[in-house]
């Protein structure tokens, strides 16, 4: 070992991590030089008082910090998955809807034979979102119940627009509609 | 498997409280190298909160080919020196320093060893890779091949960074001493 391998080994004879061979080989480049034994005091004292310094760290506080980040991330990774579901739940919903009103215009045809069309016939009267969890019986009870039909929809954005029909004003269908915990939201539709 | 690398296992399956602890258990010894790199406590706070969630997002990945703490320095080594790209302060260190040539005084060197303030002041002259070596070395008592680990060099460029950066700041501590006396 030459006496620069020596010097740049003697941080690591200071700070005990030398395996063994290498420590032998240090030790005894040592033992032999009192100027290497004076530097091997002084790299300890640096080292030491080194790790004397107290630092502030952000401690507890820097936990908190990093916990509420990793809620944050967390909370929006297993949001995105969700995604793709409320896209085919959408889909699927369509597909109900048409089958709801397919079923109410069987169920209404003959009363009424003029005054049922399936959506796209008449101007919505409301525009509504519906919460992604709402199951198809539930939600065909609620069309029944507040005397409304899907005329249009779904949108790109999961939006029916709902006709009012006859027998039913549009404030009670309206009041009906809003006070379900299945609707998500609801608004007046423009005039057409 | 050592314990730190049990804790890892399961932040690698999402459990937030075994982030908790490894926090607890490596969160001083790592915001202390950044700070020695940084010397800016608020930054060192940042780049501290921006390793443990990387810690959290890659904990899966971790292989085992090395110490846990070793790994986790590594990303707070990385962190910084992308840290002092952006701010255009990263300096080349691995030429030859200018002023090696003589052996410093060791006696003043001890003396002045002694003073936190003389060290932390003569740790701050050096250039970034040497203060990055001496701080692995003696905070943190890695080997030399753990500082050539998370400084992703051979263990030769290390060896040879400690050795300038040691020749460098005793001189700057036999200086602290001498201007001293002189005043």
């Amino acid at each position: 070992m030459t006496r620069n391998e020596v010097e740049a080994l003697m941080p690591f004879l200071a700070n005990d991590t030398l395996a063994d061979a290498e420590r032998a080989e240090v030790e005894a480049a040592v033992a032999a030089d009192p100027d290497l034994q004076r530097e091997l005091a002084a790299l300890r004292v640096i080292r030491e008082t080194m790790q004397a310094e107290e630092e502030f760290s952000p401690g507890e506080m820097g936990l908190a910090r990093l916990m509420r980040s990793v809620d944050a991330e967390t909370n929006i990774a297993a949001n995105q998955p969700r995604a793709p579901r409320t896209w085919v739940w959408q889909i699927a919903a369509s597909v109900l809807l048409a089958v709801v009103v397919g079923q109410a215009a069987f169920q209404l045809g003959g009363s009424d034979p003029g005054g049922f069309e399936l959506a796209g016939g008449d101007a919505p009267a409301f525009t509504i979102a519906f919460n992604a969890d709402v199951a198809e019986t539930d939600l065909r009870n609620l069309l029944l119940d507040a005397n409304v039909e899907i005329v249009s929809g779904p949108s790109a954005l999961g939006l029916y627009g709902l006709a009012v029909l006859e027998g039913t004003s549009s404030e009670e269908a309206r009041a009906l509609l809003e006070a379900s915990p299945l609707v998500q939201s609801l608004e007046v539709a423009d005039e057409p | 498997m050592d314990q730190n690398a049990q804790i890892l296992s399961r932040i690698g399956q999402g459990d937030k409280a075994a982030l908790a602890e490894l926090y607890r258990v490596l969160e001083k010894p790592v915001y202390r190298f950044i700070l020695s790199r940084l010397n800016d406590p608020f930054e060192s706070a940042d780049l501290l909160h921006d390793v443990f969630i990387e810690v959290w997002r890659s904990a899966s990945r971790f292989e085992g080919r090395s110490k846990v703490q070793t790994w986790i320095f590594g990303i707070a080594y990385r962190k910084v020196i992308d840290m002092h790209r952006k701010r255009g302060r990263m300096t080349v260190t691995d030429d030859i320093p200018e002023v090696i040539d003589d052996s410093a005084d060791t006696e003043a060197c001890l003396a002045a060893g002694q003073e936190a303030e003389h060290v932390r002041h003569c740790l701050g002259t050096l250039k970034e890779d040497h203060r990055s070596a001496i701080s692995l070395a003696f905070f943190e008592d890695m080997t030399y091949g753990e500082i050539a680990e998370v400084s992703g060099v051979p263990e030769g460029t290390i060896k040879t960074r400690i050795f300038h950066a040691k020749k460098l700041l005793m001189r700057c501590l036999e200086g602290r001493v001498q201007r001293g006396a002189a005043a």
